[in-house]
């Protein structure tokens, strides 16, 4: 984290970060409270941190679309200036278009790049149609498929844009627990396939373990990185179903999550 | 709107499932949803009028038209009672029959059908005029918070003024030719509609936009590929229901002032107390609303298929 180090893909620099209330004379809510961070190129990041304490807020100045009260965001030693391509976005709420096929929405990734031509983008939009394992239902309207499935497309839609950054708001945080497991398992072999810096938002502390290759615990609002932890130190890069059932798993997971209570507690 | 209905979904572990989830048919198979579960009956299955029943039960397309129907007959039934029974003199209130041919007759007359095809062409005239700057003009206040808190102050005010009172100053300023009675249509509907159209705009998702951005559409872009389409369902709806204003002014403006239109023809009827052709004009009027409204219906199940 020191400044003479090779320059990492993503800097958080001192980002502070307010809001300003309603009505005259009301102070501002602070909501991040002066967080610095490094991302690395390809690497899995995860906010973790209790419901509403700023951890969103923190990925979305990241991807462009808030900005930050004071403090900088770099990507790629660039200034974050606005929301754009480069910075892929998924949401917890279903963005897949409704007019749209599941293969029509994914393609709809591609349409404003311009590095390719016509013939390029159905073969990228099909490409990660098979990604997400969604070919059989390529031509079905997306309010006919299930809510996990939607989510799939919502992730190849972004992955076909080609971001820098994936940037994920608990994307699996409307869908039960089964296809959760399954949508993390596949998450993470797209993300083996791609090799691209992502951050993913979750209160879900099995998930964050889960998934990254590096925590950050974020304190309750205004957020403060309360602890990082080393994932990949403590169980491995390597992650499998099973990954869930070993002894480092559970015990990281137990540390992470009595990290958790302790700052619920304090909020109460 | 549908797509924010996502929490009820179930899912089958993230695997592919048949899509047999589809509304309606879905509900009445679910075995704890108790309104479903009193329409389906305890052999399932149950008739198609008996799904209507229950508190926001299903609806069945046979079932719809026959209760549709049937609210026709009891009108028509209702009024001859009142005509049979003398409540009120056949003078006011002809027979349902007798209004009814004349009716038949009506529309075989030339002269009427001359009528029936300037109103017609008034009312689409004006509504396409008022259409043509309604949407771009909302989905321009709902882009814009500028051009909003600029333009919504006063159309809302001029939305309050009762069209039939602005008519004699319209007539002033038009005449009484065809330009004043697309005035008086487009007053009556423009300052509506526009207003609909900034709120079916505004009501899509903000995520909606905001993937836009990050997929690297600029805001023209968000707006012709994201806005636009999401929008459209309900702005079909909308539209629809304010051309059904249009035939309220149209009226308005035939009565008031001009030499045709089945407005004109109602109008000259009642000047020789002949109820039955008054009653035949009102009736053609509902007519064409009705097939109207059923042909705009249609043609939004058709466009929007994925609803």
């Amino acid at each position: 984290m020191t400044a003479n180090q090779p320059q990492a893909f993503v800097q958080i620099r001192n980002v502070f970060k307010e809001f300003e209330t309603a009505g005259k004379g009301a102070a501002p809510i602070p909501v991040i409270d002066g967080v610095s961070m490094d991302i690395q190129e390809g690497e899995f990041v995860v906010f973790l941190g209790p419901s509403g304490c700023g951890k969103t807020t923190l990925m979305r100045i990241v991807g462009g679309l808030e900005t930050a009260t004071s403090g900088e965001v770099l990507l790629d030693g660039e200034q974050v200036a606005g929301p754009d391509r480069r910075k892929g976005m998924v949401f917890q709420a279903y963005t897949s278009f409704p007019w749209l096929t599941v293969f029509e929405n994914i393609k709809f990734g591609t349409k404003y790049r311009e590095d390719i031509g016509e013939a390029e983008r159905t073969r990228v939009a099909r490409h990660y149609l098979k990604l997400v394992d969604l070919e059989d239902f390529t031509d079905f309207f997306v309010n006919r498929i299930s809510g996990g499935m939607r989510q799939r497309v919502a992730i190849a839609r972004t992955l076909a844009a080609a971001p820098d950054i994936l940037l994920m708001d608990e994307p699996f945080g409307a869908l039960d627990a089964l296809t959760r497991d399954f949508l993390q398992e596949q998450l993470l072999e797209i993300c083996r396939a791609e090799r691209k810096a992502v951050i993913f938002v979750t209160h879900d502390v099995e998930e964050a373990v889960f998934l990254a290759d590096r925590v950050f615990m974020f304190s309750a609002r205004p957020a403060r990185v309360i602890e990082e932890i080393d994932v990949n130190g403590a169980i491995g890069s390597d992650r499998t179903s099973d990954t869930k059932e070993t002894d480092a798993f559970f015990h990281l997971r137990n540390h992470v999550r009595d990290l958790m209570r302790d700052e619920a507690k304090a909020v109460r | 709107m549908r797509w924010t209905e996502g929490e009820d979904e179930d899912v089958g572990h993230g695997r592919p499932r048949t899509p047999e989830r589809l509304r309606g048919r879905a509900r009445r198979t679910l075995p704890l949803s108790p309104p479903a579960g009193r329409a389906a009956g305890p052999g399932g299955g149950g008739p198609p009028l008996a799904a209507l029943v229950p508190y926001r039960g299903a609806s069945g397309g046979r079932a719809n038209l026959t209760l549709g129907i049937v609210a026709f007959i009891l009108f028509i039934a209702i009024w001859y009672l009142i005509v049979f029974t003398g409540i009120v003199s056949e003078r006011f209130l002809p027979y349902p029959g007798v209004v009814i041919w004349t009716m038949a007759e009506l529309l075989t007359k030339e002269s009427f059908q001359t009528d029936v095809q300037i109103s017609v062409a008034r009312v689409w005239g004006a509504f396409l005029l008022s259409v043509a700057a309604a949407v771009p003009i909302g989905i321009w206040m709902s882009s814009y918070r500028i051009v909003g808190a600029l333009l919504e102050p006063i159309v809302d005010f001029i939305r309050y003024l009762p069209v039939p009172a602005l008519v004699p100053l319209l007539i002033i300023w038009f005449g009484i030719g065809e330009a004043s009675k697309v005035a008086v249509l487009w007053m009556g509907t423009f300052f509506q509609l526009v207003l609909l159209i900034a709120d079916d705009a505004k009501r899509i998702p903000r995520e909606f936009v905001e993937t836009g951005y990050t997929l690297g559409a600029k805001p023209r872009q968000i707006t012709r590929s994201i806005v636009l389409p999401a929008m459209l369902p309900t702005m079909v709806d909308n539209l629809r229901i304010t051309l059904g204003w249009c035939w309220t002014w149209i009226i308005v403006a035939e009565i008031v002032a001009a030499n045709s239109g089945i407005g004109h023809y109602i109008w000259s009827m009642r000047r020789f107390l002949k109820t039955p052709e008054v009653m035949a004009g009102i009736l053609v009027v509902g007519i064409i609303g009705l097939l109207t409204d059923q042909a705009v219906r249609i043609l939004h199940r058709r466009l929007f298929r994925y609803l």
